[in-house]
């Protein structure tokens, strides 16, 4: 069952500005999605929508299975959001910004205590949020999305500003949240790298258009797919068809032979196939196909 | 119920804020002078002490100062620091993330608006009464006010004044929740106070939004140029007006955040 599901969403800035089109989002149930794109893809947009901060232009959206238009307080009572920078009130403390929330949401008074020690901010009393560091604030902030124990979470970059050290704590938060309670969390990032260990479930956004979208798992094999070893040859052409001939997967790219093996052994045996029938090899080097390196692919193209 | 949770926590918003200090520092400023006004002239204190309309003295003195510039002005600072707060702490995306209707929120922060000029009247008046009496206390030989307070005839001076600030609060409401930038609603509040200064003498006066304040206590109180002339219906109305086309507005706001 998906927890979030859009359909057909679209939204442009003005007639010639498309920011989205047609975004089949799908996050399943329980599962950590890594909402991935550059800088400008869409993502806060996309985010925006579902949380109903932009009027929605084209499409519709569900959460929790219901119409968002028709069931907007209801769905919002279950979702804790950050989106984009921290918002926080800077002539407050850390306990009255999350009391402004607490009011409204109406959980109990000990839960500020309970979310403040969970992002390691128990020890800031009376300070106010302006004198907080940029990490602390987005410690904060996750604190007030955390507040009310949400069985959905949409986080647009929240490691934004935090320490090495930070981001392996919150890695650690959204999963214990997402083991323990089960809560499903949409993390937007534009780095693969910082989310691939935690996500379930990725969907890569690129000028407005969803690329790909699956499990970590499709993606990794699609990885898998395309990794190789690149060989630079004195005649390519030769080169490829002896390969061929022996039954191994390759082709040509930019007059080089990119083999998809990432066996060493069979790399080797290609070598020694391709310098006895009297082709010079200049150059063999691993294909750089790492989930980043897909990431960028997909982006690019 | 919804209404109750949202104001509170909208409430919570201006602990701290520049404008709760404004309000608590605007409500003394006007009385605190006019106490050193008064200490600094022994026989007129005693004169004023011991006249049976003191408290109609120190408190037109005090409305004089108040009603033709300060007061105008406070809310138009006021109105904007509160809803501004939203903007400048970039938590408009936050609020309006927040399980509660538009509405709602809407009525509840003009509501806080609303309740803290009330508070800033309240404030207002324990600084008249502190006006009238602590000189009693500070030298030997001034008797306490001998006039009892008159609550009834101040009860309803306030509710005038209120009254005519209902204008300006909704107005700067409107503008303060359009605009990013502080300066546009303080710069458009400023401009349309000076225009009710000028406008004030003018016969028709009585259709400047801003003008209530000046005109209730120039005119009707001093010297009523325009007899007659029913303010408080159209600062009521003015108000009602201005409310309306804010929350209208901000409903079909398309970017909420």
């Amino acid at each position: 069952m998906n927890c979030i599901e859009t359909k057909n969403l679209g939204y442009r800035f003005s007639e010639s500005q498309t920011v989205l089109s047609s975004i089949h989002l799908q996050v399943p149930e329980g599962s950590i999605y890594g909402f991935l794109g550059p800088n400008g893809a869409g993502k806060t947009t996309t985010l925006k929508l579902i949380l109903g901060l932009l009027k929605k232009q084209e499409g519709s959206i569900s959460v929790f299975n219901t119409p968002f238009d028709a069931n907007r307080i209801e769905i919002l009572k279950k979702v804790g959001s950050l989106i984009e920078s921290p918002s926080l009130y800077g002539h407050l403390s850390a306990a009255d910004n999350l009391e402004i929330l607490r009011r409204i949401y109406r959980c109990p008074k000990e839960r500020i205590a309970e979310v403040l020690e969970i992002v390691g901010l128990s020890g800031t009393g009376t300070k106010k949020a302006r004198q907080f560091s940029l990490g602390m604030k987005q410690r904060l902030s996750i604190a007030v999305a955390l507040l009310h124990n949400p069985p959905l979470l949409i986080l647009d970059e929240p490691t934004n500003g935090l320490d090495p050290n930070g981001i392996i704590e919150i890695r650690e938060l959204l999963r214990n949240l997402n083991n323990t309670y089960k809560t499903t969390i949409v993390i937007s990032s534009h780095l693969l790298s910082e989310i691939e260990k935690i996500v379930s479930h990725v969907g890569i956004l690129n000028r407005g258009v969803l690329l790909f979208q699956g499990t970590l798992q499709e993606l990794q094999l699609k990885q898998a797919v395309s990794s190789g070893i690149r060989f630079g040859t004195s005649d390519p052409k030769k080169a490829l068809s002896l390969l061929l001939e022996k039954g191994v997967k390759a082709e040509l790219e930019n007059s080089e032979i990119v083999l998809h093996t990432s066996s060493r052994e069979t790399a080797a045996e290609m070598n020694a196939l391709l310098v006895h029938n009297n082709i010079s090899v200049f150059q063999m080097s691993p294909e750089k196909n790492d989930l980043e390196s897909i990431f960028i692919d997909l982006t690019k193209n | 119920m919804n209404f109750i949770h949202c104001f509170r926590s909208e409430w919570l918003k201006k602990k701290n804020s520049a404008a709760s200090w404004l309000m608590l520092i605007g409500g003394f400023f006007i009385p605190l002078i006019i106490l050193i006004a008064r200490m600094t002239d022994i026989d007129m204190l005693y004169r004023e002490n011991t006249s049976l309309h003191v408290w109609e003295i120190i408190s037109n003195r005090c409305w004089q100062f108040m009603a033709v510039f300060l007061l105008p002005m406070g809310v138009i600072l006021a109105g904007s620091l509160i809803t501004q707060l939203e903007f400048k702490n970039n938590t408009w995306k936050q609020v309006h993330a927040t399980p509660q209707s538009l509405s709602v929120l809407f009525f509840a922060k003009l509501s806080v608006i609303v309740v803290m000029m009330l508070q800033f009247f309240v404030l207002f008046n324990i600084g008249i009464y502190l006006a009238g009496v602590v000189p009693s206390f500070l030298f030997r030989g001034i008797p306490y006010p001998q006039e009892s307070i008159p609550f009834v005839a101040m009860l309803k001076l306030n509710m005038e004044f209120f009254i005519d600030c209902l204008p300006v609060i909704a107005l700067q409401y409107l503008i303060s929740l359009q605009f990013r930038n502080f300066l546009v609603p303080v710069g458009v509040g400023l401009a349309l106070l000076v225009a009710s200064m000028i406008a004030v003498s003018w016969k028709y006066a009585y259709i400047v939004p801003y003008a209530y304040c000046m005109l209730d206590f120039m005119n009707n109180r001093n010297n009523p140029s325009v007899p007659g002339t029913p303010v408080h219906t159209w600062a009521f109305a003015y108000f009602m007006v201005f409310t309306g086309l804010s929350y209208i507005l901000y409903i079909r706001k398309k970017e909420k955040g």
